[in-house]
């Protein structure tokens, strides 16, 4: 399965040389990284409902210090996640001690203080609103540069995903789990909840701040519409119709659902394509709450259900 | 205009701005303490509400004041409906799981509101606009008046209604001990669907109130006064219907001040940077006890 997956995806460029697919593509990776951090988190226990603030922190960083010291992006994207990654052990930890929605608000609060202060006080740096021109992944001179990107992207992407799973596998991720499903008894284990917690936030921030560096060093141009609600939810929806706290939750849940949005994109619905997601997330929430990747399983089971019925429903011979 | 009418006139807006939360955070403050659900999509119950208002008023042109009614009524059922179909299935299976399938009401109502009616910002104009009252140093709108009467008198209606009829005891009683209301034969689903209901029309009221005062709305306005109605019962306690009435007044006069010294660009941003300096020093809120 896995290896189907990294086959499509590396020979994608070679089976179509529309561009628009690759750059699609392309934008499909990035959003799979950011899926996979907002995961991570939601893997520890936590649920943030403003992980655009972080989406958004790298992509300004890494432009900024790539636009003023000419460094290649390709450096900067991680030192842009750095920044992320302060910033959000930073957020996190006023968040350790909070319940999850108390959890929830602050993280959704803290995105629209982030962009509050980049089109106030910061603007003289961020072009406030209008936004500033980024430089490009791969210089547009360079012959061939959008397979050179997208080939760069999906490398990273990969790396995130291996990364992510070697971190779940870990003590850490063992914490992370143990934390989520009882603080208590964790802290009986000897597990020290508050720094367990503090590190899933600056590994998730660090992961979200790479996507989106990269997202805006592909796109060439930054706003702070970077940090709207919209780029808080999408992770939420691609991780939960894909599976909440699996490896492969984020990556499935995000393809499908990036196929079915362009394809409602074609019968050329506008505000129907967003009532139609949020409806696939509520069924999903409902019948599915493992996500997709629990559909074979769930399948098995209303068969039998249903088996079950019908024998009850027989006579029983007499 | 000298300091203290400045002065007046932030809180007076203040107290204006503050009714509206007030609404919108009891409604939210109820359906908590009954079922004790985080309803993230609470401000699109608001924005249909004044959608609601705004059709009728176009097709009638009734007063807007008694268009309420009829907006609080249409709410009830369509928050007795989302309440059936979504938050029932999922009670009891965590906190996260709520405020997930909130993104997806969020989603639907958004959307589908700007598929009925479109997108761009309408407002709704009162038959008193444009009439000014003497308070003091002051000359208010009627109509800010007008909106904190209404306010006030909704909340008397809610609080002799919760004291005196047996849905409102029945509702107190589940909100206390569930499983004992159980015991002693109330019909806990059926209150959950009022309280839904109640919670909803009361976002109906604030989104009224909300269009009636001039404000423009369009299909997207729901979401942050929605997020401040839970900074507010952040602060004034889960479940306490008067810490819900000063925190929302609390809200109100901070944010207009704020948005005077700093800057109206800063009237979201504040709001949050109270919640978390509060939760910081208080992670349970203010006035909050053990829930949560």
């Amino acid at each position: 399965m896995t290896a189907l997956a990294l086959i499509a995806a590396a020979a994608l460029p070679f089976v179509t040389d529309n561009m628009f697919v690759v750059n699609l593509a392309v934008l499909m990776l990035i959003a799979i990284i950011f899926a996979s951090a907002w995961n991570l988190l939601a893997f520890s226990g936590q649920g943030s409902l403003g992980h655009a603030a972080f989406f958004g922190i790298g992509a300004y960083a890494s432009t900024l210090v790539a636009v003023s010291l000419g460094i290649t992006p390709f450096i900067t994207i991680f030192i842009g996640a750095g920044v992320a990654a302060v910033i959000g052990i930073l957020i996190g930890l006023t968040c350790v001690r909070l319940k999850e929605w108390f959890l929830a608000m602050v993280t959704f609060g803290f995105a629209i203080i982030v962009q509050t202060l980049v089109v106030s006080v910061l603007a003289p740096m961020t072009g406030g609103w209008d936004g500033i021109p980024s430089p490009r992944l791969v210089s547009p001179a360079v012959p061939g540069y959008q397979l050179i990107e997208y080939y760069a992207i999906l490398l990273i992407t990969i790396a995130t995903i291996i990364a992510i799973w070697y971190i779940m596998r870990s003590k850490a991720g063992l914490a992370f789990l143990a934390i989520r499903e009882n603080e208590t008894e964790a802290r009986a284990a000897g597990i020290n909840p508050v720094q367990y917690r503090l590190l899933a936030f600056a590994i998730s921030a660090f992961i979200a701040g790479i996507a989106g560096a990269l997202q805006i060093h592909h796109i060439g141009y930054i706003t702070p519409e970077l940090f709207g609600v919209d780029n808080s939810f999408w992770p939420i929806t691609y991780v939960i119709l894909g599976g909440l706290g699996t490896i492969a939750g984020p990556v499935i849940g995000t393809v499908a659902l990036t196929i079915i949005w362009e394809g409602l994109k074609e019968t050329g619905m506008t505000f129907a394509r967003y009532v139609i997601i949020g409806i696939i997330l509520i069924l999903t929430i409902i019948f599915l709450p493992k996500g997709l990747i629990s559909l074979p399983e769930r399948l098995k089971e209303w068969k039998e259900q249903k088996k079950g019925k019908t024998e009850m429903l027989l006579p029983t011979g007499k | 205009m000298d300091e203290i009418s400045i002065i007046l006139q932030i809180l007076f807006w203040g107290l204006y701005a503050g009714c509206i939360y007030i609404l919108l955070a009891t409604g939210l403050n109820l359906i908590f303490g009954v079922m004790k659900v985080v309803n993230f999509a609470h401000g699109e119950f608001l924005m249909v509400g004044a959608y609601i208002t705004f059709t009728i008023f176009l097709l009638t042109g009734f007063n807007p004041y008694v268009i309420l009614l009829l907006s609080m009524l249409a709410l009830v059922g369509i928050g007795a409906v989302v309440e059936r179909l979504c938050f029932r299935p999922i009670l009891g299976t965590g906190k996260l799981n709520e405020i997930f399938l909130s993104i997806g009401l969020i989603y639907i109502f958004q959307n589908g509101a700007a598929m009925i009616w479109g997108d761009a910002w309408q407002s709704v104009k009162s038959p008193y606009d444009g009439i000014t009252v003497p308070v003091g140093p002051l000359s208010v709108p009627l109509d800010y008046i007008i909106i904190m009467v209404v306010t006030a008198l909704i909340l008397c209606g809610l609080y002799l209604f919760l004291k005196k009829t047996t849905i409102g005891m029945q509702m107190r009683a589940t909100s206390q001990n569930r499983k004992g209301a159980m015991l002693v034969g109330i019909d806990v689903e059926r209150i959950d669907v009022i309280s839904f209901g109640l919670g909803c029309a009361l976002a109906a009221a604030a989104g009224t109130l909300w269009v009636v005062s001039g404000q423009v709305f369009n299909p997207y306005m729901g979401a942050i006064p929605a997020v401040k109605a839970f900074a507010i019962i952040i602060l004034g306690g889960l479940g306490s219907i008067p810490g819900a009435i000063i925190g929302g007044l609390l809200m109100g006069l901070a944010e207009n001040g704020a948005a005077y010294l700093l800057g109206g660009i800063w009237k979201d941003a504040v709001s949050f940077i109270i919640l978390i300096v509060v939760l910081i020093i208080r992670p349970t809120g203010l006035f909050g006890g053990k829930e949560g």
